[in-house]
This record gives structure tokens, sequence and C-alpha cells, in this order.
């Protein structure tokens, strides 16, 4: 028996010292120990004995930490209170602490026993672990804890037996168990403020009540308490606290808003006053009303580019449709809705702006316009509509007349040409060489249109008297007389100088007018090339060709002039004509026998009472081409132009004039070019000039600019199948779209070949929003 | 051949550019049907090549088109990089790639229009909080606290406090009575949702974060508060109890104060506060801007004007000065609220923002319940973009000469200092808080992280930033009610209470290693720097 007091009057051992005389009698072999302390640290641990003997320690008035790491074999008895850390880092030790314990009882304890036979204080137990190689530590405590008891614990078994504590709200006291994630707690007693995030509370199982039966006699006889034995085993008094295991912890906070909302929340959300929502939510892709873009079909909504550069509005690309779906006679007579001189003009003089324009001119070459009127040349007329019995004189039997004419009677109206030449023709016949425009086919276009039963009164020339006549003869007039006074300006010596037009009507009358060996002609438009080419064939040697500004003759027919040895000077300003020839400006002559001139002509209007609309020499008609009740005009009467012009306006007003006949508005057809971006060019290939069809085969590089050409790429398509081809009860076909399958993408517009898909804002009101308030 | 000019616009000058994955599309066309910005269009493109496979040279011509996606050219069209194609693609066969070698800004101008956008300054991103550190971390000195245990008094004061010495108490016996009426002091969370307007967000954003706010306050025991923004409030929300929880801000435009002071005699509580906006950090000197394309029939309605732009005056029309608009702005709206509900004031901060505190502190009427200050990296939903990039304040330095300013007069905290613009720009609002509530700040306020966490995609590098457009792709910036009906208010609100959760967590775990229970306002030693510069403006310990 080691005995030892720490009080010596005054003096007190320091803990070094008792640790060292513990020591040293250890070292003895030493195993019964009865230390009187003074508040002396670590009494009791870590020791063991050499010979491996159990050590015993009977302790009074310990300092803190008493046992602490205390390894098994030792047993420590402190008779009264300890303070705090009992049994700290309790690595097998049996501590008994008859009193209470202080702060952090048990702390880190990882085996061994410890029983307190009062209270202990805050954290007691804290950061318990169990060693799975040894029996879980065990915490016995008669009492009750301070507060923050068993935070962290990890392991082992602690028993709070509530015993004396009447007083306190909880016998864990507050914010027990936080943190806590192994171990077992029994508990006797009130509990509150327990970690509930950490822990659940439960009560005894069978097993439970088994092994506290089995213990707290052993607990109540060490503490000297085992009068409580009966108090203490009612069982149903009883609780224990389980850390939560790993998967019961909530990961995350599960806030649950819809609930709130629906049930909590403002009904029918803040804004339903002014706002209808039903809080759906909507994909990022939606179908029907919630898409943002719909696709929209619209055929022959928008010219294609030759139709609108067309001044008589040819739509070329339906009649490469109709050839590609094989009806071929349909296809060549569509273009006489438009025009009776498909051959004449389109296939022979024309410019055709339309092929200038031709999308496909972007890809290879543009498609064979020309050629393909020259298809409609001899193509029977079709049969007019039946008589209307309305009566139409059309004064001037060139272009726009001929095709007022021919318009018009194939609306079933009587129609009859007064034509002051001996021909009708007008400059197609007149002034046109017919090296440009073969006699054969003028004369065939001209036969179809008296084929429909225009009757035409040749070698008339109306002056005011007969245009009066006329006027209260018939139901409408049609003024047509084209622009036929050769423009001269009065240079000196002007009337030395023959009029282009003039010249080229002797030409075309089959007389042969004279011309010098040199020529030279004044303006460089097609007139002049005509005039140019006529001089040549007449025996002239040399021809020059001045202008004043770029040649405006087209490049075929500039082309025409040059190779038979004409040569083009411009700008050139003439200032005088003399025997030797034009003067010009900077004082250069350029030699001439012959000077012709082609710089325009005007119409002479003399004919037409007083008061129709002039502007400089030209009828200004209103927009229904008319200049006076029932009288129309077209053609140059209006602005000299290139043939198709006049075509273009005589078809216009020959539509007045049936609207006029019918008591109807005339409203002209507005054209709108089909923008480029729509069409997909990439679908076609680059062909090489060896590749390029018949102009009746030319369906194949037609791109059908702006109309449907049936080639169900869209359909095939779209990622939804939301489009389908129909047949309407007419035969005719359309591709619609399914709003309810259709999310909006455009594919079909974008794989649409001919820019008939096109992709609007989906501007179909969702109900949602109002100003009034909703009740 | 296609004829194409040197000053044509193309995909390569434009901000971003949309990289295709041809062999991974299916044309399923959703990135298409997604793109609110018709930024992308399908087409056919021409596959036309002339291949040889024989031993030597055979030419053989392969012609083919196909279906592509493709980036629509020129400036009308403009992709923003919200990545809802990408979003969408199941194919992962699409996305927006940032082009830093665009033109755009040489772009957008036409017609002689300045560019307007909404979001962030896009230029200073580098942020003074970001070189600031929680420096001092109790250790040896002074045991810091266990964020998960203990308890925490994050509150700050929203309202006019008194000094201990002005408090009207009379000792009546044992007791202290109160003889004289106090002026209103809330004690709220140290972070307020703000001033996004009815107009500015769709209907479903704004109630999202109206629903979070009173979640946060309801379930979470976190009693955040919402300011309404300059657009009016929901007259539903007027009415009911919570708008306990609303701060409702009058602006220089007023808009919405009709159907406000219509709901007065309905109301069954009294709102938080008031806010009184004088400007804002995005765009300071410049009033608000709610485009046309967003003035739908219910925004007019609530604010009383017919569908048109809808500026704010820079001013509020009669202040010309800093009494005036106390006595004016100040007097009336306490007065309106029967004394009963505080009243702060918003600022963008300013050279002068600290005349402008020293002012307010000497409000003989305690009728000032705060004052906000609004850095330069503050959002908004329009501006000009020239406002945006060039114009503003930083709001740290500003914060703490005005802190400083009180500290030097003994009447620190009597007048709430609030900072806002930029917070959580970076990521972490907790950090930005903590950081300006050691400089000398009671709270913050957030708000383009709010839109961020329903789901906004915009950044301070130019992403997006179309929120003056209407066509905002995720519902939030628009009235459109196709674009609207994207957004799950439930999701949006669940997300902002779930970082309010983490915030006050994040916060806590600042103020427990400093040892602070309470927010340590003022607490600027607990804050280090690395650069000497910041360290010497906010008088803060300078470390290396």
């Amino acid at each position: 028996m080691f005995k030892i007091s720490t009080l010596n009057g005054n003096e007190r051992m320091s803990t070094q010292e008792l640790l060292q005389a513990i020591n040293a009698a250890l070292a003895a072999g030493e195993t019964e120990y009865e230390i009187e302390a003074s508040g002396q640290h670590d009494i009791g641990g870590p020791l063991w004995h050499p010979e491996g003997k159990p050590l015993k320690f009977i302790i009074t008035n310990p300092g803190q930490r008493v046992g602490s790491m205390c390894l098994e074999g030792t047993e420590i008895i402190v008779e009264g209170p300890a303070p705090a850390d009992v049994g700290w880092l309790n690595a097998g030790g049996k501590i008994i602490v008859r009193g209470d314990g202080g702060d952090t009882a048990g702390h880190c304890a990882a085996s061994g026993k410890i029983y307190i036979g009062g209270r202990a204080g805050t954290r007691s137990g804290s950061l318990m672990k169990h060693d799975p190689l040894y029996e879980p530590p065990e915490l016995w405590i008669l009492k009750n804890t301070g507060s923050f008891s068993f935070e962290f614990m990890g392991g082992g078994i602690a028993v709070v037996c509530g015993y004396d504590s009447e007083q306190f709200d909880s016998v864990l006291g507050d914010r027990s168990c936080v943190g806590m994630v192994g171990g077992k707690l029994y508990v006797r007693g009130p509990i509150q403020g327990i970690s509930a995030k950490d822990v659940k509370i439960m009560p005894l199982c069978d097993s439970d009540i088994a092994w506290l039966a089995a213990n707290m006699p052993q607990f109540l006889n060490e503490i000297g308490r085992a009068d409580l034995g009966e108090t203490l085993t009612r069982w149903e008094e009883w609780r224990k606290v389980l850390p939560l295991t790993y998967d019961e912890r909530p990961k995350k906070l599960s806030a649950d808003i819809r609930s709130f909302r629906l049930r909590e929340w403002v009904q029918g959300g803040i804004f339903s006053d002014v706002c209808q929502d039903d809080y759906a939510v909507m994909g990022l892709v939606a179908k029907g009303l919630y898409r943002q873009r719909i696709p929209v079909w619209e055929n022959a909504r928008y010219n294609a580019p030759c139709e609108f550069n067309c001044t008589a509005s040819i739509p070329t690309q339906q009649r490469f449709n109709l050839l590609r779906e094989g009806k071929i006679e349909e296809a060549y007579r569509l273009v006489l809705d438009y025009t009776p001189f498909p051959g004449s003009v389109c296939g022979a003089v024309c410019p055709n702006p339309c092929m200038e324009s031709c999308t496909r001119g972007e890809i290879d070459y543009p498609a064979q316009i020309n050629a393909l009127g020259a298809y409609s040349a001899g193509i029977p007329a079709p049969t007019p509509a039946a008589n209307t019995g309305k009566k139409v004189a059309v004064i001037g039997g060139g272009p726009a007349g001929l095709t007022a004419a021919w318009q018009l009677a194939r609306k079933g109206h009587q129609v009859t040409v007064y034509e002051a030449d001996d021909v009708v023709g007008g400059k197609l016949e007149q002034a046109i060489p017919r090296s440009r425009l073969p006699r054969e086919v003028l004369l065939a276009e001209i036969n179809r249109i008296r084929d429909i039963g225009v009757a035409f009164q040749t070698g008339v020339k109306v002056d005011r008297e007969m245009f009066a006549q006329i006027k209260a003869g018939y139901d409408a007039v049609v003024v047509a007389t084209g622009a036929h006074v050769p423009r001269v300006f009065p240079w000196p010596g002007h009337e030395r100088i023959v009029k282009g037009l003039d010249f080229l009507k002797a030409i075309n009358r089959g007389e042969r007018p004279q011309v010098g060996r040199r020529v030279v002609v004044i303006g460089c438009g097609n007139s002049g090339m005509d005039a140019a080419v006529g001089a040549y064939q007449l025996g002239a040697e040399q021809v020059v060709l001045i202008d004043v500004q770029q040649p405006a003759a087209f490049p075929k027919e500039i082309a025409h002039v040059e190779a038979m040895g004409g040569v083009l000077m411009w700008p050139v300003i003439a200032k005088e004509i003399t025997e030797q020839g034009v003067v010009t400006a900077t004082g250069d002559l350029i030699p001439a026998d012959t000077v012709i001139i082609t710089v325009g002509e005007t119409p002479d209007l003399s004919f037409l009472p007083e008061g129709a609309p002039l502007e400089k020499g030209l009828l200004k008609p209103d927009h229904a081409y008319r200049i006076a009740d029932g009288v129309f005009t077209a053609g140059d009467t209006i602005r000299p132009g290139r043939l198709v012009d006049a075509i273009g306006t005589g078809r216009e007003a020959a539509l007045a004039v049936d609207a006029y006949l019918k008591g109807e508005t005339f409203a002209a057809e507005a054209k709108n070019k089909i923008a480029l971006t729509r069409i997909s060019k990439a679908y076609f290939k680059r062909l090489s000039e060896t590749e390029i069809p018949a102009a009746g085969e030319d369906y194949q590089r037609c791109i059908s600019c702006g109309s449907c050409r049936d080639c169900h790429m869209c359909m095939k398509s779209c990622p939804e199948n939301a489009i389908t081809r129909i047949v309407k009860p007419d035969g005719t076909f359309a591709y619609v779209s399914d709003d309810n399958r259709c999310i909006g993408c455009g594919i079909c517009a974008g794989v649409c070949p001919c820019g008939v898909w096109a992709m609007h804002a989906n501007a179909k009101p969702i109900p949602m929003y109002t100003m009034a308030g909703i009740s | 051949m296609e004829t194409v000019r040197t000053q044509d616009v193309s995909v390569n000058d434009l901000p971003w550019k949309i990289d295709w994955r041809d062999e991974r599309c299916t044309m399923c066309g959703s990135c298409v049907a997604a793109c609110t910005f018709t930024a992308i269009e399908a087409a056919m493109e021409r596959r036309s090549v002339t291949i040889s496979t024989g031993h030597q040279p055979e030419p053989a011509q392969r012609h083919s088109a196909v279906p592509v996606i493709r980036q629509r050219s020129g400036t009308a069209h403009i992709c923003v990089g919200c990545g809802m194609c990408e979003k969408v693609c199941p194919n992962k066969a699409i996305r927006p790639v940032r082009n830093e070698d665009n033109r755009v800004n040489l772009l957008t101008r036409a017609g002689g229009v300045a560019i307007k956008r909404g979001g962030r300054n896009n230029i200073m991103a580098d942020r003074v909080l970001d070189k600031v550190i929680v420096g001092r971390i109790s250790q040896m000195t002074d045991p810091s606290l266990d964020s998960e245990r203990h308890t925490f008094d994050v509150l700050a004061p929203f309202g006019r406090v008194l000094l201990p010495g002005e408090l009207p108490f009379t000792v009546n016996g044992d007791n202290l009575e109160l003889t004289a009426k106090t002026p209103p002091v809330h004690w709220i969370y140290p972070l307020i949702f703000s001033d996004m307007s009815v107009g500015a967000l769709s209907t479903r954003a704004w109630e999202a974060i109206a629903l979070a706010t009173a979640y946060l306050n309801e379930k979470c025991n976190i009693p955040v508060r919402m300011s309404s923004g300059e657009g009016g409030m929901p007259v539903k929300l007027l009415k009911s109890e919570y708008l306990k929880y609303m701060i409702i801000q009058i602006a220089s435009g007023h808009f919405g104060w009709n159907r406000i002071i219509k709901a007065m005699p309905h109301m069954v509580t009294d709102p938080a506060g008031i806010l009184i906006k004088i400007g804002q950090g995005a765009k300071p000197g410049d009033g608000g801007l709610l485009p046309a394309a967003k003035v739908a029939e219910h925004i007019q309605a609530i604010r009383g004007v017919p569908k048109a732009d809808l500026l704010s005056p820079p001013n509020h029309q009669g202040l010309y000065s800093i009494e005036e608009s106390v006595q004016k702005m100040h007097m009336s709206l306490n007065a309106a609220f029967k004394f009963r509900v505080p009243v702060a004031i918003k600022c963008a901060a300013s050279a002068t923002s600290v005349s402008v505190y020293n002012n307010l502190l000497r409000d003989p009427y305690y009728i000032c319940g705060g004052f906000f200050i609004d850095g330069l990296q503050g959002g908004t939903g329009a501006a000009n973009e020239v406002s945006l990039d060039h114009t503003g304040h930083p709001v740290v330095s500003k914060v703490r000469e005005c802190y400083l300013a009180a500290v030097k007069q003994g009447r620190q905290g009597q007048i709430p200092l609030w900072a806002g613009g930029g917070i959580g720009m970076t990521g972490n609002a907790a950090a930005d808080a903590f950081k300006l509530i050691c400089l000398g700040a009671n709270g913050v306020f957030i708000g383009k992280i709010l839109i961020q966490l329903l789901g906004c995609v915009g950044n301070e590098r130019g992403r997006c930033n179309a929120c003056n457009t209407g066509l905002c792709p995720t519902g939030i910036c628009t009235q459109d009610p196709r674009l609207v009906k994207r957004l799950d208010i439930d999701k949006g609100a669940q997300a902002i209470v779930d970082y309010m959760v983490a915030f006050d967590q994040e916060l806590k775990k600042l103020m427990a290693p400093i040892g602070n229970s309470s927010l340590p306002v003022g607490r600027s030693d607990a804050l280090v720097t690395t650069d000497k510069a910041v360290a010497d403006k906010l008088a803060i310990q300078y470390a290396c």
C-alpha cells in the first residue's frame, strides 16, 4: 500500500512531485495506492504494473483529468467529487467517482467504465468512441449532465439516471448530442433541446432492458447507492437516444416550396388580379400555342425574280412547274395570259430582263426563258370567253394596242383595232429589223390575235373628228398610238439628219434608202444599232456610233455592230452637222456622208380632244390607265420604253378596261419580289454550258423561286412529321403543318428550295395578362 | 461563288459563334425552336466536290445538298451566348463559343442608336472584396466559436437607431419607462433581396423571389426582407400577411404607387419598410428604363401607363437637396405609414456618398432609417451600355468611409448602412457580406444573384445580358407569356431558399472563427489584404 498525503501544513505537493512519487512506487512493484490529493492533475493513468498486476487507487480531492488515459487493470475510486475531465481518453480503466463529476466527464473515453455517483458537468461524454477491438466504453451518471453533453459522441454507452434531477427541464442539459454519430445513450427523465438533426429518441427494447438490468447493480454498488435499485429500474421511465444513421440524416434541406405555395401562400398567386397563371412549366421546345414561331406556306405569295422583273409579269416559274409536271400544253399556253407575243418578243427581240435577274444565273446560267417563249409562238389561241356584248376600240395596232386587244378579246369583248399603217404590228412590224425578228413569227402571232376575233381596221389614221366618232361608237377606247415622232436636236445643219425611225421603217417596207459610204449614227441605243446594221446592209463602209453617255444598247446588239466594223464612241457631244459630217463640242470632225439620229421618239397625240392629261408631251393616266371617262391608254404614249413595257401596260390597261366595263374597280396587282435569302440554291448543281438542257427541259434548272415545286423536302425533313401534302377539290395541292405537332423549328423553311415556307412570330395571343383586373 | 464584300457583317464579327457539329446533329430542330433570339436557322448547304478514287486522277463529281444549322449573320439577330441551344440539344451538337475577335462594338450602333442592354458592368470585373480575406482567426488568443452549435445573433437594423442618451426613458421606481415614441426599427436578416421591379422581372420571377422570402421567414427562421423595386406591388400581396416581409420602393418614376396607396386601408399588416431609391449603382445619375417590349398589359395596369419605353427621371422631381429629400420624401413616407414603418434611402455609390451620409446623420427628426449604397457592379434590367460600363463607383471604400465618418462622430450604427452592387458576383455572397460588415456595413442587398439562382445565365463577361430585349430565354426578364411560362416558380424559389440557408451557414462559418456571435459590424481587424493600397484605403491590416 502506497499511501500519501499531499499536504504538509501549508506545503502542497505539485502535480509533478506527486506523479513522480507514484511512478517510483509503481516501479518498486506497488499495486495499491491511497492518495489524499489536493487538486493534483492526471492521477491514475496511463499506468501499468511491471508484472502486469492490477492497480487500485483510492483518491480524495483529485484535480482535473483523474484517470485520464487510464489503462485496463487500473481501478480508481474517488471518494467525493472530482473536477473536469474524469476519465479523459479512458483506455480501459474502471473509474468510480462517488460524488459529482466536473465538466467533460468521460471526454473521448474509448474503453473502460466510468461511474459518476452524482451530477456531471457540461460536455460530459463528448467525443466518446468505441474501438472495435475492445468492449465499448461505459459512462454511468447517477443524476444529470450539464449542457452540450455527448457532443460528437461516436461510440460507447452512456447512462444518465436522472436521479434527484426533478428541478431540471432536461437531464441532459441544453443542446445535447450535437454531432452525435455513434454509440447509445440511456436516459431517465426529461430531455429538452437535444439535437434533432443528429439523434432520435426511442423507447427501450428488451435487449436494452436486459443490458441495463444486468449492469445497473454493479454501478449502484460501486457508487454505494444499492438502495436505488428499485427506483432506477422502472424501465418505462427510461428512453434511449440513438444517433441517426448515415442514411437517416438529411443530406440537404428538403424545402417544399410547392406545398407552401399551394397551401399557405396568397391563393392563386400574388399577381392573380392581373395575371392568369396556371404555373405550368413549358420546356424550351414547345408545340402548338407555345411555339415561338410558326411556319407559313406562302406559295406564290412572292414573285419570282423573273416574274418580278418582267414588266409583263410573266410567271415563268409556273411555266416550268407545269413542264415538270408534264403539262406541256398548259405550260406553253400559260404565257398567252400575259402576252400575245411570246415568240416575237420573249423569244426574239426582248432583252429578257427576266433572265437578267434569274436566280439560276447565280449558279450557272439563267433559265432559258427567251427560248421558252419561242416555243409558245405556234400555240393556238385559247377559246375566248363568251361574248360580253361590249365593244372596245383600240387605236394603234402596235405591241401595247395588240396586247390590250388580245386580252380584251379573250375576255369576250368585241375589239376593233384602228391602225394608221397598212399592216398591224407597230414597231415590231415597222422598225425592228427582220434579221432580229423573223417576219413569219410575228405574222403568226398577229394572226393568232385575229383568230380570236379582233378586227383590224388598217390604213386608218385617227384624227380628232374620227376619235369622237369612235368614242361614241364604243363602250371603251384604248389609245395605244405609241411614239412615232423622232426626236431631233436643233443643231446647226440638223436638216441634214436622217431620222432613224423613218430609216428603219423604210427598210422594213422594203425600200432601200440611200446611205453614204461613211455613216454616223447619233444615239447608241438598240435603235442605233439597228440603224447601223441597216446602214451596213445598204452598203455603208464605215459606221461610227456616238453617244453622250455609255451606250444603252444590249451587249449582244453592240457586239453585232462591232463585228460588222462599227465603232462606238462616247462620250461625244455633237455641236453641228455639216456637209463633212458631225462636228463635236470639242471641235473635232467625225466625217460622214449620212448622219442618222436615234435618240428616241415622242407620241403624236394631236387627235385627242382638248383636256387629255399631258405631262412633257406624254399622257398621264390615272392609276387605272384612264385619261378620260371610257378612254384608256397604254404603251409609249405613257412612257416610251421597251416592247415588254408596252405589253405590260397593254395588258394592265386591258384589265382596267375590263373592270370598267363590268363596273368594277381596277387595282393593279402588287408585285413583291421574293427575298433571295429565302431560296436554297445549294440543291442545284452547277452545270457546264454543255450540260444545259433544251429550254423545254430547263425546268430541271429552274428553282421555282417563291412557288412550290412540290418536291416534298419539307415534308420529309420535318423532325416532328408535322407536314402533310393535301390535294384540294380543285386538284391543286398544298402543304400544311399541323400546329399540334410543329415545334416551330423552321427546318421546313430552311430546306425549302423555293422559299415558300416562312417562319413568322407566333402571334396567337396567350391570354395571361389583363389590364382590367380579374375578380 | 457568292458575292461577299468586306463590309458585310459576318458571323466572325459577332461576339458569339455557333459551333455546330454536322456529324452529331440529327436535325431535330430543338436548338432552333428554343432560341429566342432567332440567332440560328436551318438551311441547305451545297457539298459539291470533285473526287478521284482511281489509281490515277479520275475526276468524278459528287453533288449533294445537306441540311445544316447555321448562325445568322448580320446584327439584327445576334447570338448572345445564352446557350439554350446547347442545353436543349440531345446530341451535344451545338454550342455558342465566345469570339474574342468580334467587332460588335463597331457594328451595333446602327441608326445612331446608343447600345442598351441589361446585366452588370462588363469591364470592371476586378473586385476589392476578392483582395480582402478574413485574416484574424481567433485561436490561442481567444477561442473560436463553433458555428454548428453556437447561437448566433444574425440580425441587422432597418430603421433609425437612437443613442442610449437619446432614448426617451425615465426612471419610475425600479422600472425604466418610455415617455415618447421611438423611431421604428426592425431587426432583420443582414441581407435584403433588392429592388427588381415588377416589369423588369416577369410575374413568375418576381413571385418566385417573394415566395422564397416568405418561405425563408416562415419555415427557415431566416428573417430576410424583399424590396419591391420601382414597379409597384402586386395588390394581392399588399393585402396579405406577407406584406410584413416586403420593403416597398419608391423611385423617381413613382410607378405603381396609386395601387399601393389605394391598398393601404386594406392592409392587414405594415410593410417591413420603405426604400426611397435615389439612384442605382449600375447606372448612377440615370433613371430607370423599362423598354416597351416588356410593358405588357399587367405592367400597364400596375404602373398606370400605356405601352411605351418607360423612363424614370434621373432625379426625384422636386428634390434639390439632401435636406429637402429628408424633409419631403422621408417625412412623407414616414407619415404615410403613421410613423410605424422605417424609411431608408438608396443611392448609387459616389464620390459624394460620405457627404450624403453625414447629412443624413444630422437628421433631426429621426426619420431616416437606413442608407443603402449601391456599387458599380450592381445589375440592371436595361441601361445604356456606356452607363453600365463607364459610370459608377466601387462600393467597398464608400461603405468604409461612411462608417468611419460616423465613428468619428460617435454615431455609427444609428443610420444603418447597407451595401450592394455585385454581392456574390464571384460566387460567395456570404463572404462578400461578411467582409462588408467587418468594414462597417450593417447588411447587404443582392439582386443579380437572385435571378441567377432562378436560372439567369447572364454574366459579367458579356453573356446574354439581353434583359432589355424582352427575349429572356429563361422567362425571368420578359413579359412574353411564351417565355415566362418557361420558368418554374417553385424550383426558382427553391434555389433561392437553398442558397440562403447555405448563406446563413457560411456567414456563421465566418463569424465563428473570429469569435463573434453577433454581426461583426466594423470589426475591420478581422480582415487583411495583400494589397497595400487597399490596406491603406480601407484601414485594414496589410499582410504578405
